[in-house]
């Protein structure tokens, strides 16, 4: 048991890591910050001491040990644009996000459960080519083009919502919509085959002769059952959200880390991008390592595994 | 059954949930920014969003004002001396910065040394000063190592005065997040990625100024959601809007749309170093050739609609020095680019690589594509090379390109000379054509402080660059914005810059 939390907790670590080392590479190679940042006239002098002072003019490897140190002690590095501690940055957006993907989650689960539950208890009927067809759109359909397509309706055409930004409790309708759309066609489809699935059982056989009426054989019957896969992919669900929200916040203008992640890239800044990226990983491989640990805990026969 | 009553439950809900776009007080002027500001420190304003936007809240000494003319702002008065390289200001006495602190001349001092640390992206904009003393309070002499012609707009554009003492006592950091100037705006607040609120400043020093109470930012980074907000009412101006989103304001009610050429020049780059070196375009009439045989008229067509401006040279509607009767752009002649190609020896035309910036601008693949296309009919064959942005402008020169690369270079003080002297004077960043009459007029352009000689001298610029053309000229875009139809005063400048202290709503 132990040996196999020990294991599950070093591969995460080690992939922890691998994101750290990754990133860190991948995004020298799109440029040097200092052509981009400096006014184009500025001449080379200073550009050279811009890029001292930044700390950009030692070699790779000596940068990568400098941050590889800050790292360990909990320093993410600076800001290169807006000078000032990339976690502070980080932090200062995070709820915004977390509340657009809670919302977004909130929103799949609400249509689709209900939605796939009584596609799945009535296989073929009009409510089942519903739930068929709005969890093909659901997968089908892509997020930003759908926000657009909000705005221009909701907001711009019948005013019911705003059309964009982050205010009152109206603001995070579209975009959370727009967000979890995806998600929701996936539940949709889970929901109806596990219920598919769950409805050929004994039980519910026996619940139905017993004259016991729909509505509550799958409220107290179907449901519970179904509950487990869907729990269980609730938390890759968010993982999703958190990476899906980049588009929906630039579309929405929703401030958090999504749009702060397309303004950093665009900027070149280095440091911001790392530590927006590794946070995002660092977030994912958890749920992925939580979700692992939990199915150990129920089931010995995965420990081996 | 299960009976599906959640989702018009959930429909309903959201239709109470509705309150919306309740109509602005009028008091209140709501701006769009496509990208969040980087700083609302002047020298780490590293783009126009931010700068535009920080500029609400401070002064500089100088002002320049809607028709380009250099007038008092902080300082009342200033002499040149005779050999052009001291300044002494006279300043305005009874200005206070937001926080009640002393507008004088130590504030000057502070602002150059604050300024100059090399670490700020503008840094250059300080350092063009030698030193800054203070005479008396409200007298101060600046140097300069040279005589410098744009000395006075590069303060007016840069130097935006800050508080020592306030800077002194919370570091420059803090200042950066809760910035205080002399400016017709005090700062309130700043929600990261969202929104940068102000209020007027009541002892404003120019009188009746700024015109409404309130002033917010709002960071909009997609050009098709400042479209939305300017329709639903959201923002009074959304900027960056393109041709076909403006098309899509047709007919809207209250929004109005302005439109103005920007000044930034689109071109194709020679080098008569590195890869340029023994090829065909080391030729004078090669480049002539090259641009007699672009239609450039007709890439304007095609790919703008018409809403851009075929450029006759580095010095455009505009800038100083300017005359639309003799500086045209080259006609579109292949014949004579033809001959041209043939008297340099290239009957049959060459092979020849150019670098293209791609998404670097808007429409830009495009464009690269068609000069190939234009120049393929005169027997010139361009391979397009595109780089991806980083990699075309972090190198010096343009190293990652062949012989020919397009870019596009903008200017701020309504004069060519920053874009003369940064891709024509050798040894810059961005320089890959050395011709030494160039590079002498520039250096002419930048000691002459009387306005008037220098507009003769741009004269000859163009001349100069029209026999033997470093480039080829394309065009000078139009930029599209919309604005709240009772706006009033709002006049963006070609440089995309805009002052909103004099921006009001028709009663």
């Amino acid at each position: 048991m132990l040996s196999f939390f020990a294991r599950r907790v070093g591969e995460s670590l080690a992939l922890i890591l691998g994101v750290l080392v990754l990133v860190f590479f991948l995004v020298r190679l799109t440029g040097d910050p200092v052509g981009l940042m400096l006014p184009k006239e500025a001449p080379p002098e200073q550009r050279a001491a811009f890029a001292a002072e930044m700390g950009l003019d030692r070699p790779l490897p000596v940068q990568f040990a400098a941050y590889m140190t800050g790292v360990a002690r909990g320093d993410f590095g600076e800001s290169l644009r807006q000078r000032r501690p990339t976690l502070e940055i980080v932090a200062e957006r995070l709820p915004a996000t977390f509340e657009l993907a809670l919302a977004a989650l909130a929103f799949a689960l609400l249509v689709a459960v209900p939605l796939g539950l009584a596609g799945g208890m009535r296989p073929g009927t009009w409510v089942d080519v519903l739930a068929r067809g709005v969890g093909l759109a659901g997968q089908t359909v892509p997020n930003f083009w759908l926000g657009m397509l909000f705005i221009v309706w909701f907001a711009v055409g019948l005013g019911w919502f705003p059309a964009f930004g982050r205010d009152d409790l109206s603001s995070i309708v579209l975009p959370a919509v727009a967000l979890g759309f995806a998600g929701m066609g996936q539940l949709i489809r889970l929901t109806r085959s596990a219920v598919l699935e769950v409805r050929r059982s004994d039980f519910v056989r026996t619940a139905q002769a017993k004259g016991i009426a729909g509505t509550r054989v799958s409220l107290k019957h179907v449901l519970p059952n179904v509950a487990i896969p869907i729990v269980s992919v609730l938390g890759i669900q968010f993982t999703y959200l958190l990476g899906g929200s980049v588009y929906i916040e630039v579309v929405f203008a929703w401030p958090g880390l999504g749009t702060l992640l397309e303004t950093a890239i665009r900027d070149t800044d280095f440091p911001l991008v790392q530590a927006i990226t590794i946070f995002l990983s660092f977030f994912a491989i958890s749920i992925h390592l939580l979700t692992d640990l939990a199915y150990g805990l129920i089931d010995p026969r995965l420990r081996a595994a | 059954m299960l009976r599906l009553r959640i989702l018009p439950a959930l429909l309903a809900l959201a239709a109470v949930l509705v309150p919306t776009s309740v109509a602005q007080a009028q008091d209140e002027l709501v701006v769009s920014l496509s990208s969040d500001p980087t700083s609302l420190f002047m020298p780490r304003t590293s783009d126009r969003t931010a700068s535009n936007a920080a500029w609400s809240l401070f002064d500089s000494l100088v002002w320049i004002d809607d028709d380009g003319n250099l007038v008092p702002a902080l300082a009342t008065d200033w002499t040149i001396s005779e050999d052009g390289t001291e300044y002494v200001f006279e300043l305005r006495e009874g200005v206070t910065f937001h926080n009640g602190e002393t507008f004088d001349a130590e504030s000057v001092v502070a602002t150059w040394e604050t300024g100059s640390d090399e670490s700020n992206d503008y840094a250059s904009a300080y350092s063009a000063a030698d030193s800054v003393e203070a005479i008396d309070a409200y007298t101060v002499r600046i140097t300069t190592p040279e005589p410098n012609a744009i000395f006075l707009t590069t303060i007016a554009n840069n130097w935006a005065m800050v508080p020592p003492d306030y800077i002194r006592e919370v570091g420059l950091d803090a200042f950066a997040q809760d910035p205080v100037g002399t400016g017709p705006f005090r700062f309130v607040s700043r929600t990261p990625g969202d929104r940068i609120v102000m209020e007027a400043n009541p002892d404003y020093w120019a009188d009746g100024l700024p015109r409404v109470d309130r002033l917010v930012y709002r960071v909009i980074p997609d050009g098709s959601t400042r479209l939305a907000a300017i329709r639903t009412g959201d923002v009074d101006v959304a900027n960056r809007l393109t041709p076909d989103q403006v098309t899509a304001l047709e007919g809207a009610e209250d929004v109005e749309v302005v439109q103005y050429l920007n000044d930034r020049v689109y071109y194709v780059g020679f080098k008569n170093m590195g890869a340029g070196e023994g090829t065909p375009i080391e030729d004078r009439r090669v480049r002539l050739a090259l641009n007699y045989g672009l239609d450039r008229f007709g890439i304007n067509q095609a790919i703008f609609s018409g809403q851009a401006n075929a450029a006759p040279g580095f010095v455009v509607e505009g800038n100083l020095g300017y005359d639309a009767d003799t500086m045209q752009p080259f006609p579109y002649d292949p014949d004579r680019a033809r001959a041209l190609l043939a008297e340099a020896g290239y009957p049959d035309g060459f092979e020849i690589s150019m670098g293209c910036p791609a998404d670097g601008y808007v429409n830009i693949n495009e464009v690269c594509q068609a000069i190939a296309s234009s120049l393929g009919q005169i027997g010139v064959d361009v391979e397009v090379d595109f780089q991806t942005t980083n990699a075309y402008w972090s190198e010096p020169n343009y190293a990652v390109t062949g012989p020919m690369y397009v870019d596009s270079w903008s200017s701020e003080f309504g004069e060519a000379i920053p874009r003369l002297d940064g891709a024509l004077t050798p040894g810059n960043y961005y320089n890959t054509w050395e011709d030494e009459r160039i590079a002498n007029l520039i250096q002419e352009i930048q000691r002459e402080v009387d306005r008037d000689a220098r507009a003769e001298l741009y004269g000859e610029m163009h001349e100069l660059m029209r026999e033997d053309p470093p480039f080829i000229y394309l065009y000078q875009p139009v930029i599209f914005e919309a604005v709240d139809a009772d706006l009033e005063g709002y006049q963006p400048r070609a440089a995309e810059e805009y002052f909103l202290r004099s921006v009001g709503f028709a009663d």
